[in-house]
């Protein structure tokens, strides 16, 4: 039955993105409309600048260079003898004041009116003379005073006309800069929170992945994780822990495998295969660096004959019971396999053969001094022979050879004891058993 | 052989003749009068000038055309400009109820009102007055529906002769006129009045007129007339010509 796949709560990656870009675009768009809508308010005062109130300035300009062309007029009039010249400006005088650009400004057309009728009685009553007027001359001043502050006026009344454009131009353009700042804001603020965004939830959650990845192994516990809100990355993380379950499950199995394949199933010792690689291993490494190593077989006396009596599971009980001491007995530094039935090989590294005969000698005693319980209940004591062999200066099959060469001696010289290739046996307890 | 080489020589002589052609600036007939002073005359050299010349020379300059100008009485202008044998009439033409839908005006070049020009004690229309008239325009329109005693004459020039001659008494006359005339010394001796007539028929925007065959011209001349009542150019022609500005 499949495990159930834990639910996960969060947002997928592209949508997440997608929804940030999404909203960046509408406020981004929002604001370039309000730019463009200020831009084009720009553009209107322009055109209407350009369009209306230019011309209309000019216009004016015109109006106040007619009221100005009067003022001259009505000087020439005073300042000439000539009554023909006088006629000519008083007719120039009575085109400006009749001009439908001076009518249409009350203001002007009421006082080019005033300077007609004026005028005209100056010319009249000068008809008959070639004299220069002089008569009026200081009410006329007066007169040309006010036709010069009128010119001021609508000169300066056509130019106030562009403050009003010019001023919503400004308002516009300011306007404008305000947004832009605010553009220029709100583009910062989402490269900060996409920055941050992207860094939170992708670049930190992908460097915790690296790093778990990096250091996984089915020899440390299985890595913890901040739970991202990407479903993506979630998807990893959680992929990450199956694999390091697998991992470990993997290395049970192998270690489970290898225990299979390198020990011996009733005894728990290293099987023979086993035993001869890691032998040799050790034997040259003792071999190369000069360091004695002694290797040693040993064979449980009368096994057979305790199979034959007690049965097969007795004998299991006493090859086990013998490992235990096998065990009890050696260093940790030391080899030992069942060599086959109830036959064990050892191998002693940085001993002489000497040294080694007192180990063996313990492990030998231990085996005769100590009965073996059955599961009946009926104790058994079971005796040990040894061989030992140096092997400093052969091959482990040369060696164990010589071992077992000296085994089958301290057979031969009646069981229950250790015996040195080509020495004599050191122990000499000989009881029979059972 | 030889009409091959034939063919490929005219060939290439139509091809360069369409792109001279096509690189070459807009051709336009304007209508002027010579003897309107002084908004179109000959000048002591014998050229054309006056302030609706030079308006419409600086208009053809705006818009890069290649003007040319034919000489027509004032009267004729019209006539020529509808049946499409000039495309701009640079004469002056108030909008009438009758060339409504006919004639294209441009936008105004300046505004204008109409003069009577009478002995002091006549006024405008007295029995016995016989008025001098520029014959097709709004004056003698408006002096035909007064019932007055018209002299009608080809061009505002013979006004003046008319008027010395005493073949007329008075005359009614556009604005421009009556300065021109006034710088006449025997016009001068004559001792006329002027009154200005306020009827709304005599006076109003003076534009060009532009030929209902060349339609399109309009923007381009308006666009053209906005540019130089900007930049000052229709302000140094107006300094030229007039005394004052009549825009």
């Amino acid at each position: 039955m499949p495990e159930a796949v834990p639910s996960r709560r969060g947002l997928p990656a592209g949508r997440a993105f997608g929804l940030l870009a999404a909203v960046f675009v509408i406020a981004f768009g929002v604001a370039v409309l309000l730019l463009a809508k200020d831009q084009q308010r720009v553009i209107e005062v322009n055109d209407r600048l350009q369009e209306r109130t230019f011309p209309e300035i000019i216009r004016y300009q015109r109006l106040a260079r007619n009221l100005e062309q009067l003022r001259q007029e009505g000087e020439r009039i005073f300042a000439v003898s000539s009554h023909a010249s006088r006629q000519q400006s008083m007719f120039v005088v009575t085109l400006i004041a009749s001009h439908p650009s001076v009518l249409e400004h009350p203001e002007a057309a009421k006082l080019a009116r005033e300077v007609e009728q004026f005028l005209g009685q100056v010319v009249a009553q000068s008809a008959r003379s070639d004299k220069r007027p002089t008569s009026h001359y200081d009410e006329w001043q007066g007169i040309a005073a006010r036709l010069g502050i009128l010119v001021d006026d609508i000169s300066f009344e056509g130019i106030n006309l562009a403050g009003s454009d010019l001023q919503q131009a400004s308002t516009a353009m300011n306007l404008a800069r305000y947004k832009l700042v605010a553009v220029l804001l709100l583009v910062s603020l989402f490269l900060v929170v996409l920055v941050v965004l992207v860094r939170r939830h992708l670049i930190h959650p992908l460097q915790r992945i690296d790093h778990a990845l990096s250091g996984l192994s089915a020899d440390k516990p299985a890595p913890l994780f901040n739970t991202s809100r990407l479903l993506e990355i979630q998807a990893v993380e959680e992929a990450i822990r199956e694999h390091h379950d697998l991992l470990v499950q993997n290395e049970e199995i192998r270690r489970g495998l290898e225990s299979l394949a390198n020990k011996d199933g009733l005894t728990g010792l290293m099987n023979r295969r086993h035993f001869m690689q890691s032998a040799e291993v050790e034997l040259q490494r003792a071999q190369r660096y000069r360091r004695p190593v002694t290797v040693a077989m040993a064979d449980l006396d009368f096994f057979k004959k305790l199979n034959d009596t007690y049965g097969h599971a007795a004998g299991d009980v006493v090859l086990k019971a013998f490992a235990e001491r096998v065990r009890e007995a050696l260093r940790q530094s030391d080899l030992v396999c069942r060599y086959g039935g109830e036959e064990f090989a050892f191998l002693f590294p940085e001993i002489s053969t000497v040294e080694t005969v007192k180990l063996a000698e313990r492990l030998r005693a231990g085996c005769a001094d100590n009965a073996v319980l059955l599961p009946d209940g009926r104790p058994v004591t079971v005796t040990v022979s040894i061989g030992l062999a140096e092997a400093s200066e052969c091959s482990i099959e040369a060696a164990l050879r010589h071992a077992d060469e000296a085994l089958y001696a301290a057979k031969r010289q009646g069981r229950n004891r250790v015996v040195i290739d080509d020495a004599k046996a050191v122990t000499n307890p000989i009881q029979e058993n059972p | 052989m030889h009409r091959l080489l034939l063919a490929l020589l005219l060939t290439f002589l139509l091809s360069f003749g369409a792109r001279a052609e096509g690189g070459r600036p807009v051709d336009l007939r304007i209508v002027v009068a010579d003897d309107a002073a002084p908004l179109a005359y000959r000048d002591e050299s014998g050229q054309l000038t006056g302030f609706s010349v030079e308006i419409a020379r600086a208009l053809c300059s705006e818009i890069g055309a290649n003007c040319v100008f034919d000489v027509v009485a004032e009267g004729d202008a019209l006539p020529r400009l509808l049946q499409g044998k000039a495309d701009i009439a640079a004469t002056g033409i108030f909008e009438t109820r009758e060339q409504r839908g006919k004639l294209i005006q441009a936008d105004p070049y300046y505004r204008s009102f109409s003069l009577w020009l009478g002995p002091a004690d006549a006024s405008p229309g007295r029995k016995g007055v016989r008025v001098a008239v520029v014959g097709g325009s709004i004056q003698e329109d408006y002096a035909r529906r007064q019932g007055w005693n018209i002299k009608v004459v080809r061009s505002s020039g013979e006004l003046t002769r008319m008027l010395i001659a005493d073949e007329a008494q008075a005359a009614l006359v556009p604005m421009i006129a009556a300065l021109q005339m006034q710088k006449n010394r025997a016009f001068r001796g004559l001792g006329l009045a002027p009154t200005v007539l306020r009827a709304p028929e005599l006076s109003g925007d003076i534009s060009f007129g532009i030929s209902p065959h060349r339609p399109h011209l309009k923007n381009d001349i308006n666009a053209a007339l906005a540019r130089i009542k900007r930049n000052g150019t229709y302000d140094r022609i107006n300094s030229r010509f007039l005394p004052f500005r009549v825009s």
